[in-house]
């Protein structure tokens, strides 16, 4: 890389910068303990990486990165944190659409890497517009992408088939095997999903899915929710969108409306997924020993490009 | 006439015999009734105990939680430290290689000036002045560089977090006296400052903690059980507090007696549940959320210590617990059977 990566660390605790910046010494680092600095910081030195801790006095983690996300949205946004109360973890999916949510203590190799990778992406992919499509537009997304859901739970279907069906072309299984049947026919631009059917864990399909199609926005709607599963769906997964049962109606169309926003954005700015790469799921990861069963990760990596819309890069 | 007395005393016997058979019935009836009852009640015991477990577990894996947050943020600096002093040294050692080859290049003319002609005398007076140039820069690079000195501060931070995860853990110690048991004497501003370290996650950038703790006579108490009741007390206010407020602790004495008062700027309790809340199993969250036991353990804790909890309290303004123990208490305390509630 030609010029060193220009990195905005923020933490109230300066023990915790100074050692970020020795960490990244090759890298150009600003730091603050003062959130509220934060966002100048950020466009004034044009960054490329912002590393934020969560619970600061004066502002919390997820209201930083998401200013960040609306005032430069170039910036990668990661998310450094001691407390993974669930609370952080649904803010950071949902409003700071964070690209890592990472633990302390970390793993110096690891981090160190992952921030090259996202200082990469952020100097290379471009950025898609964050507003909503225009009306004809989303007009057009709606009658031709099709929305998938994931879910077993018959009463669930259900309400999602009332909230949903009006305005989108939906599908409906409760199976892994069945979703793939409905990606191989149809354009797919919308994956609703529960984390578990029956007693068969989705996550790893998910994860799959995001790793080989990064464009198709996953809104996963859960009941069973547990902070350590979210933080790989925000890792491994990239979900767009993280909601806890029960279903409201607002919050449901708002949500899929978006991401079949991003979908279409993303189908005619391709270069832009990479944005929202997944990281390889991780050996000690909470569902590891729950593989995808190799016929369906190929069947995955080979859906055909013409119906997930974008180029295959 | 005597046939009629036969019948009569006849009919007298099969009617004496039947109430026979009706009371050994109800009888029987009556024993398995208390033995249901009985059975009923060991089960309601069985089940209080539960409880009382099930909460003592729910204040251990606050506890744990609590101290797991506190734990991470140092850990996760020094852990990195430590590496990247590693990697500071390997670049240090780097520059005294080349501080070294500059050496050797100086030293190297020496050697030559023995077997000099006159024609190779001005090839080496400028290998000197080159070999001087490069000897400087080494010198000068190894004297500016940062190295050791972010090295050093790195270290001091590391030697710092280190420290706060030795008194993290010795206040965990303190907390629960798994070290002691029974009783023991205590100042309870310790006590207090324990408790409030365990809560910390519950309370860090919502609830300001303000303190005014005067310094107070030990009181021969159960340490653990103390730290219980403050714990618990500022686990409500912080639970009260929806949003930002300040809890404030005072504690003095007068030398009999200690008072600690917990001020919380929460919702208050209103005035239909006030005189619920120290009952057993009273409690006002979603069921499966609250026992219903704190107080109540709080209130048992304070009796079995020769005091006694008051509290005051103003809806939508908050509520102030006052606590009392007597200094000279160690006649009067008859501590709760350990096994239930410690």
């Amino acid at each position: 890389m030609s010029e060193p990566l220009r990195i905005l660390l923020i933490d109230d605790d300066a023990r915790i910068l100074r050692t970020l910046k020795a960490m990244l010494r090759d890298c150009t680092t600003f730091q603050t303990t003062n959130p509220l600095e934060a966002n100048t910081l950020t466009r004034q030195h044009d960054v490329d990486v912002v590393i934020c801790d969560h619970r600061m006095p004066a502002k919390t983690g997820i209201d930083v990165l998401r200013d960040i996300k609306e005032a430069h949205p170039r910036a990668m946004r990661i998310l450094l944190t001691g407390y993974s109360d669930l609370k952080a973890v649904l803010g950071s999916v949902n409003e700071s659409e964070v690209f890592r949510f990472i633990n302390k203590p970390w793993d110096n190799t690891q981090f160190k890497s992952l921030i090259t990778e996202a200082g990469h992406i952020a100097r290379t992919a471009p950025v898609i517009a964050r507003d909503p499509l225009p009306p004809n537009e989303h007009d057009r997304a709606r009658a031709q992408v099709g929305v998938l859901v994931i879910e077993d739970d018959t009463t669930v279907q259900q309400r999602l088939r009332e909230i949903l069906q009006p305005y989108y072309k939906v599908n409906f299984v409760n199976t892994a095997e069945r979703a793939l049947l409905v990606m191989e026919q149809h354009e797919t631009g919308v994956i609703i999903s529960e984390t578990q059917t029956g007693r068969s864990d989705l996550t790893a399909l998910l994860k799959a899915l995001k790793q080989h199609h990064p464009h198709i926005a996953t809104v996963v709607i859960t009941e069973r929710t547990n902070a350590q599963t979210a933080i790989e769906l925000i890792n491994e997964g990239q979900i767009y969108r993280l909601l806890i049962k029960p279903i409201r109606m607002g919050t449901c169309r708002l949500s899929v409306d978006s991401a079949l926003g991003r979908y279409w954005q993303l189908k005619q700015n391709p270069l832009a997924a990479r944005r929202f790469t997944a990281a390889a799921p991780s050996e000690h990861g909470l569902h590891s020993p729950l593989r995808l069963p190799a016929a369906l990760l190929n069947r995955i990596r080979s859906l055909p490009g013409r119906l997930l819309g974008a180029a295959r890069l | 006439m005597l046939s009629v007395i036969v019948l009569l005393l006849l009919g007298g016997c099969v009617w004496l015999g039947f109430e026979l058979l009706q009371a050994r019935r109800a009888s029987r009836v009556l024993r398995a009734g208390q033995t249901e009852t009985e059975e009923e009640l060991k089960r309601l015991q069985a089940t209080q105990s539960q409880v009382i477990h099930t909460t003592k577990l729910a204040s251990l894996g606050q506890m744990v939680a609590g101290v797991a947050h506190e734990i991470n943020t140092p850990l996760g600096f020094v852990k990195s430290n430590v590496e990247v002093i590693g990697d500071l040294l390997d670049d240090y050692r780097t520059l005294v290689k080349q501080y070294d080859a500059a050496v050797q290049h100086c030293l190297q003319p020496v050697d030559l000036i023995f077997g000099a002609d006159k024609s190779s005398l001005d090839k080496l007076v400028k290998h000197v002045e080159e070999a001087r140039r490069k000897l400087f820069e080494a010198r000068t690079n190894l004297e500016k560089s940062p190295l050791l000195k972010d090295a050093k501060e790195l270290l001091t931070d590391a030697s710092d977090g280190l420290g706060q995860l030795s008194s993290l853990v010795l206040n965990l110690k303190g907390f629960s006296r798994v070290d002691r048991d029974g009783m023991d004497t205590m100042d309870l501003n310790e006590g207090v400052e324990s408790a409030l370290m365990i809560a910390q996650h519950q309370l860090r950038d919502r609830v300001k903690v303000v303190k005014h703790l005067q310094s107070l006579p030990k009181i021969r108490c159960m340490p653990s059980q103390m730290n219980q009741v403050f714990l618990n007390l500022i686990t409500n206010a912080a639970q009260a507090i929806d949003g930002d407020g300040i809890l404030t602790i005072d504690s003095k004495s007068d030398g009999k007696q200690v008072e600690i008062s917990f001020a919380d700027t929460g919702s208050g309790i209103a005035d239909d549940i006030l005189p619920k809340i120290f009952d057993p199993f009273f409690t006002t969250k979603p069921v499966g959320e609250g026992t219903g036991l704190g107080l109540c353990i709080v209130h048992k804790i304070l009796k079995g210590h020769g005091g006694s909890i008051k509290v005051r309290t103003t809806p939508k303004k908050g509520s102030v617990f006052t606590l009392t123990l007597p200094v000279d208490g160690a006649g009067v305390i008859k501590p709760v059977a350990a096994a239930a509630i410690a």
